[in-house]
């Protein structure tokens, strides 16, 4: 009798660890899908906030994206047809903070190598206005994204930021490749208060990385 | 040393009542005054800390988190008791030895001072947390059956690798030095004790704490390391690198702890009689392993105490453009890093040669040379650290120098091999589940230590660096070696430790899938390696699926045969409940001369030692030990 006790709670235990794990492996960001356009290519809709503004980690600057219904959703995991062209657009709330590694202010996988900031055709842009880039090094698509106005009179506060406050637009569209999974992520140093600004948002997908899940 | 006069009625055996033990020292006090002590820590460190940049920017405030964990550990001690002596003596009590020693089942809950309980305490906590990192390791070959990042979110995967393997690593640096060296050494060298027994509950209920921080990693955004904790990236990474410092760091307090008892005790508490020479093999497997636990360890935690130091008060030792270097940390961690692999291979080597000789009923072949062996690989261990930089821009003069030390360890190590295969030349061998085990051991660390030669080959390891066959390699090594040897332990001496025996038979199927299914398991590794796989990826080349689904169907049956063991251990010990005989091996080592289990006191007298314990096969061959007028056990035993 003693033993069956013992031996369930011993099995209870192992149950509760087991559940644990499959609880911690599995939490994470939800993928959001990117919205069908008309001409048959697929929209994804996002915009980068200079501080989340919400728990865990209400200071760390961040990626957000527009689900299908129109809301913004925390997240960096995006579905997207295979062998399709994928229309980005880009709001771009936060200051510089500049590249490193000047290379990366070119443009570089988008159709016609270029994007448009604001409504102008550009193929690169100054290395130390960059606020972030949205780069996938597996297929070779870098596009930097420059900072707003550092005297701005109404920088975004917390997340979602609204059109209303000081932002920069870039479009640009590339060709997604075949069926898979494709590492993207910023190449900024943006994360402020850590090592070489590469700490904290910049290891975490939701935040400064994420997937383009090609299906 | 103890005086054998001193008569057992008159030591202080008691049975304390049941309010008195759940309302005293015990670990429940530990578990709450240690998260009292967290949210107090944490609290005062958030002070502290206030208005640094990093506290503002980051929203990881590393003080506060390092200073709870800090609080945590001294809630834990102040929860099991472990301040009561020390204040007493300051307070001027008088010095007492013991005073713990009880019985009943609450003393596994709490600072028990008989090494015995210690042992059994171990023993648990080892195998509890084996069980959760042996989980990972099911989880990691979940994600692995996909060429793409599919099962598990890739911010994820990396934690998991590092939970993984800083468990199995923290866990089997104690495995054999904690449940099998407590329990067996007092007994084969004819002590009543270990040395320092309250450091010895020390040591454990650290390691238990160790596993637990570890764990709150997952709550702290886990840890992108794996278990080298290199930098820069341990000064960047999210607060989870936190836990992992902590709980290494309790590890290497509590293995150096183990280590000076260990010595201490093989030092002062033999009987009369344990001559050096008469020392079980074993014995010196443990007396090697410390001297290494106690030189390495010490390194690890300064290393350690450097990465805080980085975190917190914005210290710069691994940190370039402040004059810092991160190759700091690889010179650093491998210096510990690579005697630990040896604190993970001398206690195997000590369990199979105590094994071999007890079933092939022929003395030990080689005593001196194997004892000369261990000291060697313990000694040349710390001359070879900087293989594991060969591809991180060492000195390239440096290479062919440890290059050449690392071959010539295997000269030590090929010693014990010798020994191994002259024991059992011409043996007539009893093919027991512990035997299967010990001759398993031989043979996966053959292929281990062969892998090994490739890897400390600079030009060849130009490729395999980093890859799958790195992987395979410190598999075949830790778990082909010392997992094996340490399950030949445990069905060795169990029937000794906890008075029944465990089932033949399942016995047999546990060694048999066990031995098939790692072999499955890791072999086609190193060819993955040798095809670019890179470790510490969830992702691979998809012309390696066919192979990976293959090596994951082989883990999860690995898996299965663990639990095979299990069913064994809770159905052999708890239901089944077969009373063991005293000797049930015909051992002539001294811990089977016994009865099982053993009793509180160990000795009723403390034997005189007459002869080592590997006379076997002539018959003429003299009595181990003289236990004076009252044998206690002995049946067969000593013929
Ligand atoms: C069922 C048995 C086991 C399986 C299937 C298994 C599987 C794995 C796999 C697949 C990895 C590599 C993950 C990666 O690099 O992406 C790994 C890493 C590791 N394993 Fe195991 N393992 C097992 C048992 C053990 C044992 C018994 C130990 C040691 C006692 C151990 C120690 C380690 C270590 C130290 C690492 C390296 C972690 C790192 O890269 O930081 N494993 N294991
Ligand atoms: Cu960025
Ligand atoms: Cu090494």
């Amino acid at each position: 009798m003693r033993a069956l006790a013992v031996a369930a709670t011993f099995g209870v235990l192992v149950a509760l660890v087991v559940v644990y794990f499959i609880f911690f492996l599995e939490s994470g960001p939800a993928a959001i899908a990117a919205t069908r356009g008309s001409d048959g290519s697929a929209d994804l809709t996002l915009q980068t906030v200079p501080s989340y503004g919400h728990h865990p980690f209400p200071d760390w600057v961040s990626y957000m994206a527009k689900d299908p219904q129109g809301k913004w959703e925390h997240t960096t995991i995006f579905k997207v047809p295979a062998h399709t062209l994928i229309k980005v657009t880009i709001y771009q709330y936060d200051g510089d903070s500049g590249l490193r590694n000047a290379f990366l202010s070119g443009v570089s996988g988008t159709t016609g190598d270029i994007e448009t900031i604001n409504g102008t055709v550009e193929h690169g842009i100054n290395a130390n206005d960059a606020a972030h880039t949205f780069t996938i090094p597996d297929i070779d698509v870098n596009v930097p994204l420059p900072g707003i106005n550092p005297n701005a009179k109404n920088p975004c506060g917390t997340a979602p930021c609204s059109l209303a406050e000081a932002h920069n637009t870039i479009t640009f569209s590339f060709r997604s490749p075949g069926p898979g999974s494709y590492r993207w992520q910023c190449f900024v140093p943006c994360a402020a208060g850590f090592l070489f600004g590469n700490g904290g948002p910049m290891q975490t997908i939701g935040y400064m990385s994420g997937l383009i899940e090609v299906s | 040393m103890e005086s054998a006069s001193i008569s057992v009625s008159e030591r202080r055996i008691s049975t304390p009542s049941a309010w008195s033990q759940v309302l005293g020292f015990n670990v429940i006090w530990a578990v709450a005054l240690s998260i009292g002590g967290y949210a107090l820590g944490h609290w005062l460190g958030s002070k502290i800390g206030i208005n640094s940049a990093p506290q503002t920017e980051t929203d990881q405030d590393d003080v506060a988190i390092l200073m709870g964990l800090g609080f945590a550990v001294l809630g834990w001690m102040i929860g099991l008791g472990f301040f009561n002596y020390p204040l007493a003596r300051i307070a001027g009590r008088p010095a007492t030895l013991r005073e713990r020693e009880e019985h009943g089942a609450w003393r596994y809950f709490r600072l028990c001072t008989d090494h015995k309980v210690v042992a059994i305490q171990y023993l648990v906590a080892v195998l509890f947390f084996f069980f959760v990192a042996g989980l990972n390791a099911m989880f990691i070959r979940s994600e692995l059956t996909s060429a793409n990042a599919t099962l598990i979110p890739a911010g994820n995967y990396l934690t998991l690798v590092g939970l993984h393997g800083t468990m199995m690593l923290m866990m089997m640096s104690a495995g054999v030095l904690g449940p099998l060296g407590n329990y067996l050494v007092p007994l084969m060298i004819g002590s009543r004790r270990m040395a320092f027994p309250r450091i010895e509950s020390l040591t454990m209920w650290l390691t238990v704490l160790a596993g637990f921080v570890l764990l709150s990693a997952t709550l702290l955004g886990g840890f992108p390391t794996g278990w080298t904790g290199y930098a820069p990236l341990a000064d960047q990474a999210a607060a989870g690198i936190d836990s992992y410092i902590v709980s290494f760091a309790l590890i290497g307090i509590s293995l150096a702890l183990v280590g000076v008892n260990m010595i201490a005790t093989v030092m002062t508490l033999r009987a009369p009689g344990m001559h050096w020479n008469r020392l079980p093999i074993f014995v010196w497997g443990m007396v090697t392993t410390s001297i290494l636990a106690v030189l390495a360890a010490p390194v690890l935690l300064a290393a350690l105490i450097m990465v805080v130091f980085d975190r917190t008060v914005e210290t710069s030792f691994f940190i370039t453009s402040s004059g810092g270097s991160p190759f700091l940390w690889d010179e650093l961690f491998w210096f510990f890093g690579h005697p630990e692999v040896y604190i993970l291979a001398l206690p195997g080597f000590g369990i199979v040669l105590e094994i071999l000789p007890v079933f092939a009923r022929k003395p030990l072949w080689g005593y001196r040379l194997a004892v000369a062996g261990m000291f060697g690989v313990a000694l040349m261990s710390f001359m070879v650290w900087q293989h594991h930089l060969f591809m991180s821009g060492i000195n390239s003069d440096l290479r062919p120098f440890y290059m050449f030390t690392t071959e010539l360890i295997s000269i030590p190590t090929g010693i014990i091999f010798l020994n191994g295969m002259g024991t059992l030349w011409k043996a007539r061998i009893r093919f027991t589940v512990p035997m299967l085990f010990a001759l398993a051991f031989f043979f996966n660390f053959l292929i281990g230590g062969l892998s090994g030669v490739f890897l400390s080959d600079v030009t060849s390891d130009v490729v395999t660096h980093g890859s799958y066959f790195v992987m395979a390699h410190f598999h075949y090594t830790i778990m082909g070696g010392l997992v094996f040897a340490l399950m030949g332990g445990i069905y060795f001496w169990l029937p000794k430790i906890t008075g029944f025996n465990l089932n033949e038979t399942l016995g047999k199927v546990h060694f048999w899938a066990m031995f098939i299914f790692f072999n499955l398991t890791f072999f086609p590794l190193f060819a993955a390696g040798m095809l670019g796989m890179p470790r510490r990826v969830d992702s691979y080349n998809a012309e390696l699926h066919t192979l990976n689904v293959f090596v994951s169907v082989s883990a999860f049956c690995l898996g299965l045969s663990m639990l095979v063991f299990l069913i064994n251990l809770v159905w052999s010990v708890m239901f089944r409940r077969e009373r063991a005989e005293a000797n049930p091996w015909q051992s002539k080592s001294l811990e089977w001369q016994l009865p099982s289990p053993v009793p509180v006191y160990n000795f009723e007298r403390i034997p005189t030692i007459t002869s080592h314990p590997y006379g076997y096969g002539t018959p003429e061959a003299p009595a181990v030990a003289d236990f004076g007028p009252h044998v206690i056990a002995g049946e067969g035993g000593l013929a």
